[in-house]
């Protein structure tokens, strides 16, 4: 199975609209399965036709818990944490949005009274869609540890991979290049980046590529929007040339692309003529050669 | 989920927002990237410096911070945002292994026979410090990021960003802005510019804010996550407006609506599709500055006046 992950840096740029569209494409000939690795605002349910089939809880983060029966109230936990998630009141007051689930309080607090547990932090959703499955992760509310999340994400997707034989593991990412980004490339084969003309867009792109290069993956670059300002985009395939990154093709400006999303569906399955849909059409074919190039 | 947000009381959110100081924290948050957030965050910080109200903003979206691409400014004034990782002390480690057993992290490896080694992430927690008995591990520095601070005409920019390959954003988002805290007695206002999502960096940025701006756009997927964001400012106990950014784009702005006034947001703030926007974000010059009669800079003019208002600025 070939895990491709589609990132950005920039959020808003058109990775789930691009996934929903070229998991279409590429189910007609493969067995493909998505996943969607941005747990705190996934989106790749709502781009498609999909029906929720299964879900489970993720206990994938760790909190530390006070008994006030035994605190005497000293504060020393409140001097070890070092992510300041502990103030201090009458009694040490735990800040579960700030807490790493470290233990180093739990280790210095001499009447033993803090305990470390794991907390449920999110779930993941199987949603049903017309051929091919979506193993999705949704972070909880105010939940930590999106990188772990992301983690038990791929490892579901990858377990449903073998069990229906999948040829592709398509990876909705998510926006920026911290843990979950880190989390979502680690054990890909390809890295699909996808940006538009703006010096946002290429300053971010630029970031999540450095990260992407940290890892032993083939890499490709998709344009999207790419008629919206010719400056930045020249200034894009200059970049992508100067760091010897694959262009896998451009998408231009087309009202089809947001009608479909606003109709739930990927644009190659609303609109299959719109000039989008044709351009997505060729970067399927691109992207599936450079990733069976890819060893 | 439960466990932990049964016994998240108005007291504990109190204690987490408690600053130092009385100026006022706007935070810009919308759970879905590339809606805006940003051009909104620095079109209302220059109308609110133009009108003379001494603005700070805070760039806080360490993983891609674009403020001051969108001001024409050059990040200045670095400072390095490090943490603490361990230093073994060969002659004074005697192998006990108990720095390998404190860390949740595995982070830690003892080869067989051998001293242990700093193998995988560290996030600067200290429990292998506080638990090595021979006293072997001191403290050293990691670089995780820097926070810079820019002035242009009347604003001053506060950046926070992530160096690429590292895992430390919120740490980053701390530092900015506890640095920008730091100065706010030489401010009127502090303006908070979170990332995308709704994850520990946004709540970290917008920890100490007395009002949160939520921008969103009215597509299926600007409607889901701006519900994500509202609940989670609802948890956080964040009052304040939403901002509807491309208004016209194909979706369901009825619903936008519908959605902030079930969390007790009734104000909404409308901003079309505007050429002049999209020209002036090109040119890395906020429109409120480049064409203040444009339709988009009247919504931030307003908005800016909104503000003034509220804090009496």
């Amino acid at each position: 199975m070939k895990e491709i992950v589609i990132i950005s840096g920039k959020g808003g740029v058109g990775k789930s609209a691009l996934t929903a569209a070229l998991g279409t494409l590429l189910a007609e000939k493969h067995l493909v399965l998505l996943a969607d690795t941005d747990v705190d605002a996934p989106n790749l349910h709502l781009a498609m036709d999909t029906r929720l089939t299964d879900f489970q809880e993720i206990a994938a983060s760790d909190k530390a818990f006070i008994d006030y029966e035994r605190c005497s109230g000293c504060m020393t936990c409140v001097e070890t944490c070092r992510f300041s998630a502990i103030m201090a009141a009458a009694q040490p007051v735990m800040m579960p949005y700030s807490c790493e689930g470290c233990g180093a309080c739990a280790l210095t607090c001499p009447e033993q009274a803090i305990e470390v547990r794991p907390v449920v932090n999110g779930r993941i959703n199987i949603f049903a869609t017309s051929g091919l499955p979506l193993v999705a992760g949704e972070l909880s509310i105010g939940g930590s540890s999106s990188g772990r999340l992301v983690d038990q994400v791929k490892r579901r997707a990858r377990q449903e991979g073998e069990h229906c034989q999948a040829a592709i593991l398509l990876v909705d990412g998510p926006p920026g290049i911290g843990c979950p980004v880190i989390a979502a490339l680690k054990g890909a084969d390809y890295a699909l980046l996808v940006t538009e003309p703006s010096t946002s867009a290429l300053h971010d792109l630029q970031r999540v590529a450095e990260v992407a290069g940290h890892f032993r993956m083939g890499m490709g670059l998709v344009i999207n929007k790419a008629d919206i300002h010719e400056k930045s985009r020249r200034t894009i395939l200059a970049y992508a040339e100067e760091h010897g990154m694959d262009l896998l093709g451009e998408i231009p400006y087309d009202i089809s692309v947001p009608k479909a999303i606003a109709s739930g569906q990927p644009v190659v399955a609303a609109y299959p003529d719109a000039v989008s849909s044709r351009q997505i059409s060729r970067i399927a074919a691109t992207l599936l050669d450079a990733v069976t190039a890819v060893t | 989920m439960t466990a932990m947000t049964a016994d998240l009381h108005s007291e504990v959110i109190k204690a987490f927002h408690r600053k130092e100081f009385t100026t006022p924290v706007v935070g810009i948050t919308g759970g879905k990237g590339g809606v805006g957030k940003t051009t909104v965050a620095v079109n209302i910080a220059c109308a609110l410096a133009d009108r003379g109200v001494r603005t700070a903003l805070v760039d806080a979206d360490v993983d891609g911070p674009n403020g001051a691409i969108l001001l024409s400014v050059e990040l200045a004034n670095p400072v390095a945002v490090d943490i603490t990782v361990p230093q073994i002390d060969e002659q004074r480690c005697n192998s006990c292994g108990d720095c390998v057993r404190a860390c949740r992290l595995n982070a830690l490896f003892m080869p067989r026979g051998k001293q242990p080694q700093l193998i995988g992430e560290c996030n600067g927690c200290e429990a292998c410090i506080l638990v090595c008995e021979p006293g072997a591990i001191s403290r050293g520095r990691k670089p995780v990021g820097m926070t810079y601070l820019s002035r242009i005409d009347g604003l001053s920019l506060y950046t926070g960003a992530l160096i690429p390959g590292f895992e430390e954003s919120s740490v980053v988002v701390q530092a900015v802005r506890e640095r920008a805290f730091g100065d706010a007695a030489q401010f009127d206002l502090i303006l908070i510019d979170t990332s995308p999502g709704a994850h520990c960096n946004v709540i970290n940025a917008l920890r100490g804010a007395d009002t949160v701006l939520a921008v969103t756009e009215p597509t299926p997927f600007g409607i889901h996550d701006l519900e994500l964001i509202l609940k989670l400012l609802d948890l956080l106990d964040l009052g304040g407006s939403v901002v509807l950014n491309r208004a016209d784009l194909p979706g369901d702005s009825r619903k936008v609506k519908t959605i902030a006034g079930q969390h007790g947001r009734g104000l909404i703030w409308e901003i079309g599709m505007d050429d002049l926007l999209a020209r002036s974000y090109a040119a890395g010059v906020p429109v409120v500055r480049e064409y203040p009669r444009a339709p988009s800079s009247k919504v931030f003019l307003q908005i800016a006046e909104n503000i003034a208002a509220a804090y009496g600025i």
